[in-house]
């Protein structure tokens, strides 16, 4: 195998990774709350800087760091969900206020964290250190370790769903609100966990994704993009499209990056997805949505 | 009594309803004094020592206005949630330069196919995008911005420039107008295409096409179930927004002299985005009245810095929350109460909040 092709496939495993681990995150509010969530950048970059505050001001080891982040970016999705996103649940006009909110949230928190920190790159080193070449590719082993940690998350996230009494919940809310509310189930409670979920898993993508792509107040917009496309490539709402949908697209975008330069990616990924919603509408894995926000 | 008769005295015809004659409780008082204090205005500012600065916060005003209301027109009236606007500005804003810069052609005559290229471009977006709903259009035109913002910084040096924009565009020449006297000619101009588009805005909102779209976006099966051609009138409601915005850019371009990337800077959205909000989202004279407050505000809190942003951001949050319908149904009570005509009809602006909403489930 030679250079180029081994670069590319790493590279493109590993923007796989990266993007469906957003996008799990997107798809599961989306699928339960109906909510497009325009800030989940944001609470990328809240993750990263709570774990970035923790290892430099406080000297403390990226391993306390990590959960620190993760907490703190749910923490701040669940406050978000309760101040901004609660009061409009079932009203009309849920959609307008959200997106309006959401794009709103995701602007302060950019000024805020220029404000508390500083508008330079910061970097948060990785959880372990080292690297290994295969044909001349460096491999580094924090690289594997969030390629295994997105597939973990996937797998712990479908099982919560099928099997947990949480998740049957959740699954229940999604399917069928009013039904489920019947069923005594607590909506507003179940769209909060979820959330919440959510928010940790951007918290987490933001620790471990830091190391690579550094850390500025702007630095959630990218990867939320990226992870919207994913999302509407596999089926708003599936979890198993947005696995897919992830490498797929990530390998997509590291062998034009590779053969024909950095220019080209995001076009390519642009028509890539228009392309796909002229063929199926759905995405891959979608159900009958297209009309619906 | 013939069965004529009776039909003649039952069959009375239709009180014409205050919703569906809004020019009504305009009267052209209000308008000819607004316009008559527009004309006059720049003769008593010149007098002033600030009087250049206002006016050409006015003329700042006026752009950002057109653009604000072409925005709002599709996505507050016509609920396409479309993020291509600036990208539209620039388009018209690039036409019109490249024209003058490139070929050499007179302002005058290169603003005109400004507005004619956005709704080209528009047309562009409107065929993929239209037919879809919500969340499809956000990523789609979010994705024709990006791609515009790479095109215009390493496209073909007769466009980016160099990756800077266009620098040195001819500005706008008035015989040999200079200082004062040019600004107020500036001032005229930027003012007719603000009262054109206003005026065309007004129109379109409350013509059958603009209660189609406002019938789409309150109950999509409804409307279309009673005949309304869902593709047809939000491509044609987009080419109009995407006209005004056009020729909003072409004057941006030849009044700034010039054009740079940094127009597609995330910030500049949501400049728009919270004029709409501010000042009332889904209402005729909201994104006017957010467009004077921001501006207006902007002066004042520019000292903050990034305090601002973080201001603008919890408030966009906060109002869209809490509400929806900004501040203009406060200012339109006003009117109602002291200046209306007549006493106020209920409500025409139908608010977003109160839409009838399509109910897939059971």
């Amino acid at each position: 195998m030679s250079t180029q092709f081994v670069q590319a496939l790493w590279g493109g495993i590993l923007f796989g990774a990266v993007y469906g681990l957003m996008a799990l995150g997107l798809t599961l509010v989306w699928g339960a709350v109906r909510l497009l969530n325009l800030a989940h950048g944001a609470i990328f970059v809240v993750g990263a800087y709570a774990a970035y505050f923790i290892v430099s001001r406080l000297n403390l080891p990226i391993l306390v760091a990590l959960p620190f982040g993760v907490l703190a970016a749910a923490a701040f999705a669940y406050v978000m969900h309760v101040v901004f996103i609660r009061p409009v649940i079932g009203k009309p006009g849920f959609d307008n206020s959200t997106l309006i909110a959401t794009v709103g949230i995701s602007i302060a928190v950019s000024a805020a964290a220029i404000l508390i920190f500083d508008p330079t790159y910061k970097v948060i080193p990785p959880l372990i250190n080292g690297n290994f070449t295969v044909s001349d590719v460096q491999i580094t082993k924090q690289g594997l370790l969030v390629v295994g940690t997105s597939l973990a998350l996937f797998g712990l996230v479908y099982l919560f769903l099928t099997y947990t009494r949480l998740g049957m919940a959740i699954r229940a809310v999604s399917q069928q609100q009013e039904a489920a509310s019947l069923m005594s189930i607590p909506v507003e409670r179940t769209y909060g966990i979820v959330i919440a979920i959510s928010g940790a898993l951007a918290g987490l993508a933001g620790v471990m994704l830091s190391p690579f792509f550094f850390l500025n107040p702007n630095s959630g917009f990218n990867p939320m993009i990226q992870a919207l496309i994913v999302t509407i490539f596999g089926g708003l709402g599936s979890v198993r499209g947005a696995l897919v949908a992830g490498f797929v697209l990530g390998i997509f975008e590291s062998f034009v990056e590779v053969y024909y330069g950095v220019a080209w990616a995001q076009p390519g990924v642009f028509f890539l997805i228009i392309l796909m919603l002229i063929l199926r509408p759905n995405g891959l894995f979608g159900i009958g949505e297209v009309r619906r926000l | 009594m013939s069965a004529q008769a009776v039909m003649a005295t039952t069959v009375t015809r239709p009180q014409l309803d205050a919703g569906a004659a809004p020019w009504r409780r305009v009267p052209l008082v209000t308008v000819g004094i607004v316009l008559l204090v527009g004309i006059a205005l720049p003769w008593v500012l010149v007098r002033l020592d600030i009087g250049t600065y206002l006016m050409t916060l006015l003329i700042l005003f006026f752009v950002q206005a057109v653009v604000a209301q072409s925005w709002n027109l599709i996505m507050g009236y016509g609920g396409i949630y479309s993020f291509a606007q600036v990208a539209l500005f620039a388009v018209g804003g690039w036409t019109s330069g490249v024209l003058v810069h490139s070929l050499g052609w007179n302002p005058f005559f290169a603003i005109l196919f400004a507005p004619l290229v956005a709704v080209v471009a528009a047309l562009g977006i409107g065929l993929p995008t239209l037919r879809l709903r919500g969340v499809y259009v956000v990523l789609l035109t979010i994705a024709f911005h990006e791609l515009a913002r790479v095109f215009a910084v390493t496209g073909p040096r007769f466009i980016s420039g160099g990756g800077y924009g266009l620098v040195t565009v001819q500005t706008f020449q008035f015989g040999n107008a200079v200082g004062d006297q040019r600004t107020i000619y500036l001032y005229y101009l930027a003012g007719l295409i603000f009262a054109v588009a206003t005026f065309t805005i007004w129109r379109v909102i409350h013509s059958p096409l603009g209660v189609a779209m406002i019938a789409l976006r309150d109950s999509e099966t409804y409307a279309v179930s009673r005949g309304i051609n869902q593709f047809r009138v939000r491509i044609v409601v987009f080419a109009i927004s995407a006209f005004f915005t056009g020729l909003a850019g072409g004057y941006s371009t030849h009044y700034n002299g010039g054009i740079s990337t940094t127009i597609f800077d995330f910030p500049r959205i949501i400049d728009l985005l919270a004029m709409i909000v501010i000042g009332g989202w889904g209402t005729f004279g909201g994104p006017i009245l957010g467009a004077g407050l921001v501006i207006g505000l902007d002066q004042y809190l520019v000292a903050l810095g990034d305090y601002q942003t973080l201001l603008l951001g919890l408030a966009l949050a906060g109002i869209a929350v809490f509400a929806p319908q900004g501040v203009w149904p406060f200012i339109r009570g006003l009117y109602d109460r002291y200046l209306a005509p007549e006493p106020p009809p209920p409500p025409i602006e139908v608010n977003p909040a109160a839409a009838h909403e399509t109910t897939e489930e059971l």
